[in-house]
């Protein structure tokens, strides 16, 4: 009987959490789902006359606010960023681990990267950018993703190359292969699974980079947590409430629904990044 | 052979390398020229000597104290309630989470969320006219506080950090708090010690190390805050909500003088070496 009673509780203190956690997206998802009409008169979490016009509307304003042009850009500038990010740690971890070259400074400098504020190097890379043409591009941005995300990355491979047995790469460089060959054909697909669960948290990391997005684009290459906020500028005094529910969901969806469709292999990476970096 | 491995060691990792160089070297460089110079966007390229003039005018600057204080309290604050959160969550609901692991998907979902739009949300949510809470609140107590007025803003902004980070202390405390090795759980049980004996004298100081870092952790990122504070209230809406690193953004591209954003940036920097050297010294301790 008491034991059942604690279990109860324990399901009970569950969805609370739950609920309360994710309340902003839960009750913006609701708000989404109302005509504007009855968002003025019914600012309850029930919605009476459930509807989809706001997403319609969302895509149908394209000269004011274009949309799928924000989405465009943060798959592209994410996508680029968590490449860039692996492409420049995948090799320097297998040196760090293998030759122990820059084991002394270059891990524990980009892994202590996590504890300094970016912001202080915002001013001069705006100003350096300006100089190189990159305010304002796709590429620009991810470049600073990469930086954003390179502590985590590089920690997580470096772990990850460490736990391989080294009789692997041995037996292929006695057989002649040069040593991007063991990186790239040996090592590579044999962390493939540590590969991917960093890929995708990089590309999340990056999807809910602001800060140097709202710095570093204005136009062209606004992703779209940027994008998302110059909804709220762009419709002036009146803002449609509904429609920037709707804007809010799509834009917060693509992270969220990845999160949780890779949860299963993330998860330990997320907590040994958080722990080791 | 060992030289080519050495070699070979170094056009490896000369990528990343040459990317950290360009990316934060050359950017400090430019940081510590221009804290000592005076420069304009026009003047970038030509900036005159100036001593330390700007770092003066900064620590004079009573909106950067009140930054600063704002960013202690704010972070000083989140930190101790994520982490109370986190702990509570972690030791209560452990038996749930460790037989079915997919429910800590879900309570970890808001840190998949970005900040920004999260702040974003809470506009809607709180808006004293279509927002949801306001709305229950007047159903309730026939009225509702100005969540972003002057008087809440910093409690709601709070609130607001809190509950999306909490899941970050409680994914990394749930795992420290599984790794407690079943025989000394077991071995308590035996010597009597009930379920609050051995959270207090066994399982806690077995977390101990990763209450800690999670501290810190959250200790820096609360106290760098932008994104939520930002989109959500702004410099300020009513209440004056400007953190350190809204103050730095300001000063850049809404004050005149760059070499006073710079400096401010600079003093932030030493600070977070400051916090950093702590966290070092606690991770030498563990190891």
């Amino acid at each position: 009987m008491k034991a059942s009673f604690v279990s109860a509780a324990r399901w009970l203190v569950f969805l609370a959490a739950a609920l309360v956690l994710n309340f902003p997206v839960l009750s913006t998802l609701i708000t989404s789902l109302k005509s504007d009409a009855e968002i003025v008169s019914n600012a309850s979490l029930w919605v009476e006359r459930p509807t989809l016009a706001n997403y319609s509307h969302v895509f149908a304003m394209a000269d004011r606010f274009d949309f799928m042009r924000f989405i465009e850009n943060s798959v592209i500038e994410s996508g680029l960023g968590a490449a860039f990010s692996i492409g420049l740690a995948l090799p320097a971890a297998y040196a760090i681990v293998r030759f122990r070259v820059g084991e002394s400074w270059l891990l524990p400098t980009v892994a202590n990267l996590r504890a300094i504020p970016l912001i202080v190097f915002s001013i001069p890379i705006y100003l350096m950018y300006q100089q190189a043409h990159l305010l304002d591009t796709r590429f620009g941005l991810a470049l600073i993703l990469c930086l954003v995300n390179l502590p985590l990355v590089l920690v997580l491979l470096a772990n990850a190359t460490q736990d391989l047995p080294i009789e692997l790469d041995e037996a292929a460089r006695i057989d002649g292969a040069s040593t991007w060959a063991v990186v790239l054909l040996i090592v590579l697909p044999l962390l493939r699974p540590i590969v991917a669960a960093s890929a995708v948290l990089a590309f999340i990391y990056s999807w809910n980079e602001f800060l140097f997005g709202l710095m570093l684009t204005t136009s062209v290459a606004v992703p779209v947590t940027v994008g998302a906020s110059f909804f709220f500028s762009a419709s002036g005094g009146g803002v449609q409430w509904g429609v920037a529910a709707a804007v809010m969901i799509l834009s917060v969806a693509p992270p969220l629904l990845l999160g949780l469709a890779a949860y299963r292999h993330i998860g330990r990476s997320m907590t040994a990044g958080a722990i080791k970096g | 052979m060992q030289f080519t491995a050495r070699r070979d060691g170094y056009v490896l990792i000369a990528p990343v390398t040459i990317f950290l160089l360009a990316m934060l070297a050359i950017p400090f460089l430019v940081d510590l020229l221009y804290s000592v110079s005076r420069v304009t966007f026009e003047t970038l390229r030509s900036p005159s000597y100036l001593g330390p003039a700007n770092f003066l005018s900064v620590i004079r600057d009573h909106a950067f104290w009140g930054a600063m204080l704002f960013s202690l309290r704010f972070a000083l604050l989140t930190t101790i309630a994520q982490v109370a959160i986190g702990i509570s969550l972690a030791v209560f609901l452990a038996p749930l989470l460790s037989k079915r692991p997919w429910l800590m998907a879900v309570l970890m979902l808001p840190m998949m969320a970005a900040p920004a739009l999260v702040g974003l949300m809470y506009r809607l949510i709180l808006h004293e006219f279509v927002g949801v809470l306001p709305y229950y609140f007047y159903l309730f107590f026939n009225d509702s506080p100005s969540f972003l007025g002057p008087r809440n803003a910093f409690w709601t902004l709070v609130a607001v950090e809190t509950l999306q980070w909490s899941p970050f202390g409680l994914l990394i405390l749930y795992s420290s708090y599984q790794s407690v090795p079943l025989e000394i759980r077991e071995s308590a049980a035996i010597d009597g010690a009930g379920p609050w004996r051995r959270l207090i004298a066994i399982e806690l100081p077995w977390m101990q190390p990763t209450i800690l870092l999670v501290t810190f952790i959250r200790f820096i990122d609360s106290f760098r805050v932008f994104d939520n504070v930002y989109t959500l209230s702004g410099p300020g809406a009513g209440g004056d909500t400007t953190t350190m690193s809204i103050y730095i953004y300001e000063a850049f591209f809404h004050g005149d003088d760059i070499g006073v954003a710079v400096a401010a940036s600079l003093i932030l920097l030493l600070l977070s070496f400051v916090v950093l050297a702590g966290l070092l010294r606690l991770s030498r301790r563990r190891s």
